[in-house]
């Protein structure tokens, strides 16, 4: 086996040249730290800068906190947080065990497995503007497919988007499909990944399918979950697409599909209030570092 | 590696051209083909556009024809204004708020075609005022149909409203209902000027099933998700208004007048003979279609509506009728386009040649002929023969289009119209009573406006 060379061994020459072409590949990166500089860290340092003024793009103020105590006292910031929440919530406690099941299910048949992978994974590679536009009509209270079938199995129609109470767990269903592919691929690499001499020895030792799934496959995927939850949860708490294009940016009906990201555009782009949407978005921020730091701790997962 | 010069050489080269490509990309080019002769030799403005616009020619998705692009208009103008050259940028409605601001902070255009005008361009200073080009020429505003200029009057810097920009395309609302379902049902036709109670009556009688064709019909539909024009028109044909004032520190809300109030509450009453899902938009699929079942239909916009009955072959089907007014004949939304010159142009007077000229026949003819864009001058209603030919729509639409509320609703592309929306939907889903509903608004938007004179 090649180990790396030691400075001292390598002639002058030699030596002088690594250094000259080590600086030759930072000239390649620069255009993309160009980019980092100009797309990224500008505009974050621009967002804190806009959050302490009051401005709708043309001339500025001073307002120093008053857009964050402008975002933590307004009743409507709170409804798109605990929308987010409650969507992001759900659409965890659904998917993540349905689709370790179904992962566990495609994990344990011999035939068509790949054709079930591509099947459930389907969903995922749809752009979600194109998938939330198709659920409105999946969801038509009158012409829609889900209450065609409700219907025929006697169940109630509920109004779907067109009902505050409903309309959330619309977006749950919309997240559930559209997620749960990525979900199953992830649970199945990892269920690939568990020595199967783990489960020999339990056979040996007269474990059943189900101790072995309970006992073997559960805690080999602790690390599978965790990456799914905190994964999921930053996706959650940044969920906009589809939310807008069935809603619009005020989450109809009456902001009740209205998220934390939603509430930033609304106020942000529609409102030309830069300034207090630049302060909610810091204030996301926060929530979503907190919320992070929290999920890693009770995870036990390091990063 | 790299250890030959020519290498090194190739290596520096790639580099070069690698950071020069990340800087010119984005930097969208525009053509500036200066022309040497003529009055305007060596002047070009650019000029943003905003609707399915197209710089050339297309097929219109509904009724297959094809439509000429932006390029004649482009092709006219320099052919009359000798030396000067346009450019034309276009967007589509969808994100336009977003977009308009972003090009005008960063002085992108010479010439806006601006629906926001009242967001707050002309009061920061972003806008040239229109009047001195105006007095310069003698330039004769009665051409434009009335109420139109007056509309598009909004407050600059100094807290005084003046005419920052000129109408390019009208747009109102209407009421528009099916004569068809009238008749099997055996209910009269509605009047020129329906009221509350002729719409509430005629909604009641026509929910259920059809007498003739045995479908479900419904009474009524309007749009729940975007319901905030239709309960202010309501409210002002009770007399009622939204309220007071184009300049922030003078303006004043009253969206919790008893006149909302009793407009929301008919809402409310009207909502269960609309089909359901109308707060999200959803149960009017078939309007306009053969097989429509709403008989009624309230708020609504001329659009490509003209192309969409011609293509449906229901020119006798449906019937115009205008939207609730107050007792002098005004409400309604004022809508449409207006033409503003940015402050930043570099050819402002090319640019005034510019709104001139989409004041002309040949400009109002094409929008009108190519787009279905309303026209606003009062020539195109007493001399076109393509708009007498849909004189069944277009003599309500002219009476809709002169009689709306004005000026333009100074919130239109503010918080209050989302709190508005938004309200509404909480009392028509029952989440709220509707008083519960206009105080909230009315806290919502006087919050707003205190944020705004901070």
């Amino acid at each position: 086996m090649r180990s790396k060379p030691n400075k001292k061994e390598m002639p002058n020459g030699s030596s002088k040249k690594l250094k000259g072409n080590q600086w030759m590949w930072y000239i390649f990166l620069l255009p993309t730290l160009l980019g980092i500089l100009c797309f990224m860290v500008y505009p974050i340092l621009e967002s804190l800068r806009l959050s302490l003024f009051h401005t709708s793009g043309g001339g500025e103020t001073w307002a120093g906190f008053d857009n964050y105590k402008t975002v933590l006292t307004s009743g409507e910031f709170w409804n798109s947080v605990y929308n987010t929440f409650y969507i992001g919530l759900f659409q965890m406690i659904i998917t993540i065990p349905l689709g370790f099941i179904f992962a566990s299910m495609i994990n344990s048949v011999t035939i068509a497995k790949n054709f079930f992978k591509v099947i459930f994974f389907l969903p995922n590679v749809t752009a979600i503007v194109a998938a939330a536009m198709i659920f409105t009509f999946v969801l038509h209270p009158d012409m829609g497919l889900l209450n065609y079938f409700l219907g025929k199995l006697g169940l109630p129609q509920p109004l779907w988007l067109a009902d505050p109470s409903t309309a959330k767990w619309a977006i749950i269903l919309l997240g559930v499909w559209h997620w749960i592919g990525f979900v199953i691929i992830i649970c199945l690499a990892n269920l690939q990944a568990i020595s199967p001499e783990l489960y020999e020895a339990s056979t040996i030792d007269g474990a059943s399918s189900f101790q072995q799934w309970l006992f073997i496959t559960i805690p080999n995927m602790v690390g599978t979950f965790a990456f799914l939850l905190i994964t999921g949860w930053i996706g959650a708490l940044q969920r906009f697409n589809d939310v807008y294009v069935i809603g619009g940016p005020t989450g109809s009906p009456n902001r009740s599909i209205q998220t934390v990201v939603a509430y930033i555009y609304e106020h942000g782009f529609t409102g030309f209030q830069f300034g207090l949407a630049s302060a909610a978005t810091y204030v996301l921020f926060v929530i979503i570092l907190i919320f992070t730091v929290f999920n890693l701790k009770i995870t036990n997962m390091k990063l | 590696m790299f250890k030959s010069k020519k290498g090194k050489a190739l290596v520096w080269g790639f580099v070069s051209l690698l950071v020069m490509l990340s800087f010119l990309t984005g930097c969208g080019s525009t053509s500036t083909s200066n022309k040497k002769d003529g009055k305007w030799a060596g002047q070009t403005i650019t000029v943003q556009m905003i609707g399915s616009f197209k710089l050339q020619d297309s097929t219109d998705p509904i009724s297959g024809q094809k439509i000429k692009g932006l390029q004649a208009l482009k092709d006219e103008f320099e052919k009359e204004h000798p030396g000067a050259t346009v450019n034309i940028v276009t967007m589509p409605w969808d994100g336009y708020i977003q977009k308009t601001k972003t090009m005008v902070t960063g002085n992108q255009a010479d010439v806006y075609q601006m629906p926001g005008l009242d967001s707050g361009y002309a009061r920061e200073g972003d806008l040239e005022p229109l009047q001195k080009y105006i007095d310069k020429d003698h330039f004769d505003l009665s051409k434009y149909v009335d109420n139109t200029v007056e509309g598009w009057e909004t407050v600059g810097p100094d807290g005084k409203k003046q005419i920052y920009g000129l109408p390019v395309f009208g747009d109102t609302r209407f009421i528009l209902y099916d004569k068809k379902i009238f008749k099997d049902y055996g209910v009269k036709d509605l009047p020129e000027h329906p009221t509350m109670d002729d719409i509430m009556n005629a909604a009641k009688q026509m929910t259920g099933k059809d007498p003739v064709t045995g479908q479900q019909t419904y009474g009524v539909y309007f749009n729940g998700q975007t319901p905030e024009f239709l309960i202010t028109d309501i409210a002002e044909g009770l007399g009622g208004s939204w309220g007071s004032g184009l300049n922030y520190k003078d303006m004043k809300f009253d969206f919790n007048s008893p006149q909302y109030q009793k407009a929301l509450n008919w809402l409310i009453s009207l909502e269960p003979f609309a089909p359901k899902g109308i707060t999200s938009n959803q149960g009017s699929e078939k309007w306009l279609t053969k097989n429509n079942n709403i008989a009624i239909m309230l708020d609504q916009g001329p659009g490509s509506l003209i192309t969409k009955i011609n293509a449906q072959g229901l020119q006798d089907r449906i019937g115009i009728v205008q939207q609730f007014k107050n007792d002098k004949g005004v409400g309604g939304l004022f809508a449409g386009s207006p033409f503003v010159m940015a402050k930043s142009s570099k050819h402002k007077d090319l640019a005034w040649e510019w709104i001139k000229f989409s004041s002309s026949d040949f400009f109002q003819k094409y929008l009108w002929e190519q787009y279905n864009n309303i026209p606003v001058i009062k020539s195109a209603y007493t001399d076109w023969q393509s708009i007498k030919d849909e004189k069944q729509f277009m003599d309500p639409i002219l009476q809709a289009l002169s009689t709306p509320w004005t000026p333009h609703y100074p919130w239109v592309n503010a918080e209050p119209r989302n709190d508005l929306s938004s309200g509404v939907q909480g009392a028509l889903t029952g989440k709220m009573t509707a008083k519960q509903a206009l105080d909230k608004i009315e806290q919502q938007s006087n919050d707003w406006l205190k944020q705004q004179n901070q």
